[in-house]
């Protein structure tokens, strides 16, 4: 499998290749610098599959992904980032991304990513899978928490973070009681018992960040 | 004011030291102020220019109120010396026109009177602008001194306009400073930092692999996740610069990315109606960004809201923002207030690009912030 690549850091395609190198099966054909460099490149060589820096000098991101795409159609490309998933991430997968992944993500993930973009799969992580899926789902209302009001909802939320219930009163302007039977009503309507199972509730929907 | 007067008030009060004494135009000399002199009689207009012509301004003369009128459509004048007796447009009438137009609504007028039956009118001259009256034959001290005051205030806003717009260019550029100095080191922090770390933590993982010694192992184990924090906090810092989406993918996109980022921050539900997201122009977007922003913090800080509603709206010609919210409203006073810096901020921004920001706050029902900039940068 024949394999471009570019990055203007020459640490990181040092490590790229270092990493690919562990498979029998890969070979670096090219290693570009910047965006128009694997623009030309890519005219030039031979190659199977591509990895590419999301963010370069001259022309990157989607922009290079979608000439890319436009002139070799076929050909997979896996985009590789500094930027975290749910900024670039399903643009980059609707631009014609054959994956994305993080500079920071686990080596073997790299080298599992190329096995599935070589073989005309599509890579997508499992943090990634998540965003996509909450973007997907046709209805938002679905979701517990959409279903609590607008003060309900900040009630939760300052009970997710850890506030005490006079802090709330005092910071929302209400009577300690009546933050009480809110919070009442928000873990019903969550179907949770605790304010424990009201925070990991908050972890896993990512409302608090 | 008799002459002496008029010299002790100008030692009392140094702004209206000579010109050339004067630190701010000790440079350059200041410009001759305008000074219009109105008589349908050429004697009288050339008594008053004789008069006068110790001042060292410029003189200009008109013998009729259509004259008078022409001249003061392209001139500003620090005062205008009008006859009120004239055939045609007389004297009231001319000063009615001149202060209805915008450039002259706040020119001085003074009125001259031929005779005392005519200070009955003095009434209607004041209704139509006039701010003093002298009567024929004028004592040349008084005329003087009183011309010389209008010269001298004029001069004096004149600076004031002139040191105003200096200001805000001056805020203009320090804006646009502060936004490249952001975006440059973000961008350094990012891409230099960012990258070394990533190539470090791909040794230590190369390192790692090659290790079969227990302790060895959980040794680059914990750098790796060392690395991985740093990541993250670089990160962080280069969003909080500037978020690279802004450049990425466009203000729309951006704009969505905050108001989420926002109730994740603050447990404030936000609801972002976005059009298709489009590239618009940089400058106009990192404007936009920074009030939307600046609208938030507010909201966060002051407004004990549970909602924010955020429509961006794009049409040919401009690009519209409105963010309401359902908190305690903002009050006349805070809007109007010396304290309200964030809000003069966004005021200053909005206008570098011909845009504008109007804020109201009902009590107890919220605040509606709307924003709108065209969408071609001002030449």
């Amino acid at each position: 499998m024949r394999i471009l690549i570019a990055d203007d850091h020459p640490i990181v395609r040092h490590g790229l290749k270092q990493m690919l190198a562990s498979d029998p099966a890969a070979t670096v054909v090219g290693e570009a610098t910047n965006g128009d460099e694997a623009l030309e490149m890519a005219r030039k060589l031979e190659w199977d599959m591509a990895i590419f820096d999301f963010s370069m000098p001259g022309r990157s991101g989607l922009d290079l992904l979608g000439d890319i795409k436009k002139e070799f159609p076929g050909k997979p490309v896996l985009i590789l980032s500094m930027h975290s998933e749910d900024v670039h991430g399903s643009r980059v997968l609707r631009a014609g991304g054959a994956g994305y992944i993080t500079k920071d993500s686990a080596p073997q993930e790299l080298t599992t990513a190329v096995r599935k973009v070589a073989n005309g799969g599509k890579y997508v992580s499992a943090s990634l899978a998540e965003i996509l899926a909450s973007e997907c789902s046709s209805d938002p209302q679905k979701a517990l928490h959409e279903k609590l009001s607008d003060r309900e909802y900040r009630v939760m939320w300052l009970l997710a973070t850890g506030k005490q219930i006079s802090e709330i009163a005092r910071e929302m302007g209400l009577s300690p009681s009546t933050v009480s039977t809110y919070r009442t009503r928000i873990l019903r309507k969550l179907g949770l018992a605790s304010n424990a199972a009201l925070v990991h509730y908050a972890v896993r929907h990512q409302l608090v960040g | 004011m008799s002459e002496a007067a008029a010299a002790a008030r100008s030692t009392a009060v140094p702004a209206s030291l000579p010109e050339n004494l004067s630190p701010e135009t000790a440079t350059e000399p200041a410009p001759q102020a305008k000074i219009l002199l109105v008589d349908d009689e050429p004697k009288s207009l050339f008594a008053l220019q004789e008069l006068l012509s110790g001042l060292g301004q410029n003189l200009m003369i008109a013998q009729s109120g259509e004259e008078a009128l022409r001249l003061a459509l392209k001139n500003d004048f620090a005062v205008i010396l009008l006859d009120v007796r004239m055939p045609g447009i007389d004297g009231f009438e001319t000063a009615r026109l001149i202060r209805s137009r915008e450039r002259s609504r706040l020119t001085p007028i003074i009125f001259l009177t031929a005779a005392a039956d005519e200070m009955s009118s003095m009434f209607r001259g004041y209704e139509v602008g006039a701010v003093d009256y002298l009567q024929k034959p004028v004592v040349p001290e008084i005329l003087k001194s009183k011309v010389a005051v209008f010269v001298e205030l004029h001069r004096k806003t004149e600076r004031l306009r002139e040191s105003e717009e200096k200001l805000r260019r001056l805020a203009a550029h320090l804006i646009s400073v502060r936004e490249e100095e952001r975006a440059h080191i973000a961008r350094e922090i990012h891409d230099e930092l960012g990258q070394v770390l990533t190539g470090l933590k791909m040794e230590v993982t190369w390192l790692a692999k090659r290790l079969r010694d227990k302790p060895l192992i959980e040794k680059t184990d914990s750098m790796c996740k060392l690395i991985d924090t740093t990541v993250q906090t670089v990160r962080k810092i280069a969003t909080g610069l500037r978020p690279e989406m802004l450049d990425d993918m466009g203000l729309i996109a951006a704009v969505g990315w905050q108001a989420k980022e926002f109730q994740k921050r603050t447990g404030i539900r936000c609801r972002a109606k976005l059009p298709p997201e489009v590239k618009l122009d940089i400058d106009i977007s990192t404007t936009m960004f920074r009030i939307f922003q600046e609208i938030l913090t507010n909201v966060a800080r002051h407004s004990r809201a549970t909602r924010v509603d955020i429509e961006l709206m794009l049409s040919a010609e401009r690009v519209g923002l409105e963010v309401v919210d359902n908190g305690v409203g903002i009050a006349d006073d805070d809007l109007n207030g010396k304290k309200s810096l964030g809000l003069l901020g966004m005021h200053e921004r909005a206008l570098l690009f011909g845009g504008d920001v109007k804020i109201t706050g009902t009590p107890g029902h919220g605040t509606r912030v709307s924003v709108s900039i065209p969408m071609k940068q001002k030449a």
